[in-house]
């Protein structure tokens, strides 16, 4: 089966610096990868370049077969959704509507909503446990609400493919416990899951990979049972291998 | 239709009456309503609708409720654009005018982004400061090409005032024509407004490439702007309030702010110009200087209400 991201020999620096480094790495249909690694190591960049939002990097990116780097905005959005760290705008958009514009590239720029545009939508409120709020500004959700507001929003996009930015930062335990178990239950139904994560704790709670991002383009990739041992993260973050943040 | 929309065009036809109406004989001569205040109002529509236009698609493109045609430097290079033209004896009416204009526009507007960008990442006060400084430099190139010709400059610096003083039924049916194609072209696009709206990268994972709709919204408003200037010369403050105004009655999606904008500044600007011709009746007011005292102290109390909701 085609993997619905392939990455072949991925290189990226900033500078002099190499950031990646001649990375290759699969995920498919069902999977829930974890990025994990430690600060400036590269992890928002990576996303950035599998959505091609970065097209400077080395070696290939395939989303769905297309190559990232060449694909055009619309027909990524139709390949893949992503959902930034941190989305803010000045404007009183309603969560409906914000969610309806997850609909763009079905859509097109010019005609109304469809049924089908509102019935994703729906689905999607619903999914994230949102319905309730569709009609309040996204301006006046809690970070919490508003970070399932844009989850809603990347599935009514209706891909195979969800990537997320440190969906749990700035989170309390509940909303932290709420959003991995949406995500765990969105790859057992065949989706393919990709996020950054800062918390090990929180990838043992469903993904089945974990790519582990070093310094100075080092990297793992391989199955969460592996890579989440206690000894790996160790040496990943720099910690001393009995540290309880690492304990299970 | 939506009790938004009757807000909207009641205060349009308010504001339509108020022009005709407006000035020493009020409504006692057909011929003066006919002949003067029609084509005058008909020309404060035009300008008003073009820069309520700009200033909503500039809001919505750079993600920045600050943005408007003046305050980005959009006006005063269509200005010093207009200015250089009159200058160099191209007419009012020429082709070669609207081009030179929407060219100034549209350079001016590009520089101050450009500018606004030098530091990485963009801020709205950047933006602003670097408009500042664009409509600055452009203005003083301006005053400096007045001083050099004498004898023309005093027509020419109420153009730059901003005004309705002297309307050319040709140049009004030209910019109307161009601010409504630009107004059609911005409503085609509207999703892909509401998108940048949300910022740059989350439009792009959206499916807007941001680099292209940026090209194609900073066109259309220049485009607006300069067809407003070429009627009024430099009114500021129209493209800033109107977005503000329109927020406050109707959902801030693009859908209903790109003609509710449209509208809506043709209101206030013939409403401010109606006010300039009889507030110190006998003498005139500009358009301009009516939206300038009443924009600037708005603009404050945005700043001030922005400076609160950091805190």
């Amino acid at each position: 089966m085609t993997p619905l991201v392939k990455v072949s020999g991925l290189s990226f620096s900033y500078g002099e610096d190499e950031l990646i480094s001649n990375m290759s790495f699969e995920v498919g249909s069902g999977d829930f990868l974890c990025v994990l690694g430690p600060n400036g190591s590269g992890k928002s960049t990576l996303l950035k370049l599998l959505t091609g939002f970065i097209k400077a990097g080395r070696g290939v990116v395939r989303v769905g077969g297309a190559d990232a780097s060449l694909a055009p905005a619309g027909l990524l959005a139709r390949l893949l959704a992503y959902v930034p760290s941190e989305t803010s705008t000045p404007y009183d958009f309603t969560v409906r509507e914000m969610v309806l514009l997850g609909r763009t590239a079905r859509a097109g720029f010019w005609r109304g909503y469809s049924s089908e545009d509102e019935a994703a939508a729906e689905s999607a409120l619903r999914e994230t446990g949102i319905a309730a709020l569709a009609g309040r500004s996204v301006n006046a959700l809690s970070s919490g609400e508003r970070q399932l507001a844009f989850i809603a929003q990347a599935l009514a996009q209706e891909t195979r493919l969800l990537l997320l930015d440190e969906p749990t930062s700035h989170l309390d335990l509940k909303y932290k416990a709420d959003i991995m178990a949406l995500l765990s239950g969105l790859s057992r139904r065949g989706m393919a899951v990709a996020a950054v994560l800062h918390e090990p704790a929180l990838a043992r709670l469903g993904c089945n990979k974990v790519l582990l991002l070093g310094r100075g383009g080092r990297y793992s990739f391989g199955p969460a049972v592996e890579l989440l041992a206690p000894p790996r993260l160790a040496e990943t973050y720099g910690l001393p291998a009995d540290s309880p943040l690492l304990d299970k | 239709m939506g009790k938004n929309k009757a807000v909207i065009l009641a205060a349009l036809a308010a504001a339509c009456l108020f022009s005709l109406a407006a000035g020493p004989a009020w409504l006692s001569d057909p011929s003066v309503i006919l002949y003067l205040r029609l084509p005058r109002t008909l020309a404060a529509l035009a300008v008003g609708a073009g820069l309520g236009l700009a200033g909503a698609l500039f809001q919505g493109v750079l993600k920045n409720p600050l943005s408007d045609p003046y305050i980005l430097g959009t006006s005063a290079g269509a200005t010093a654009a207009a200015v250089f033209c009159f200058l160099a004896g191209i007419e009012r009416t020429s082709p070669l005018f609207f081009a030179a204009v929407f060219c100034g526009a549209f350079g001016a507007t590009f520089f101050s982004y450009w500018l606004a960008r030098l530091a990485g990442r963009m801020s709205d006060a950047g933006l602003v400061l670097a408009g500042v400084a664009v409509s600055a430099f452009l203005s003083a190139l301006v005053m400096l090409a007045l001083s050099a010709a004498r004898e023309r400059s005093f027509s020419i610096l109420y153009f730059v005032m901003g005004g309705l003083y002297t309307v050319e039924p040709e140049v009004v049916a030209v910019s109307g024509a161009i601010i409504t194609v630009c107004a059609g072209l911005a409503f085609s696009r509207w999703r892909a407004l509401d998108a940048m709206a949300l910022g740059e990268e989350k439009a792009y994972h959206l499916g807007a490439d941001p680099a292209r709709e940026r090209v194609i919204f900073f066109a259309l408003a220049c485009a607006a702007t300069s067809a407003a200037v070429a009627i009024g010369g430099t009114i500021g403050f129209v493209g800033l309030m109107t977005p503000h105004m329109i927020r406050l009655i109707t959902r801030p999606s693009a859908r209903t702010m790109i003609p509710a904008a449209a509208l809506g500044g043709a209101a206030i600007l013939t409403a401010a110009d109606a006010a300039g011709r009889v507030i110190f009746l006998p003498a005139e007011v500009p358009a301009g200087v009516i939206m300038a005292l009443a924009g600037a102290p708005f603009f404050m109390w945005l700043l001030w209400r922005r400076a609160g909701a950091k805190q």
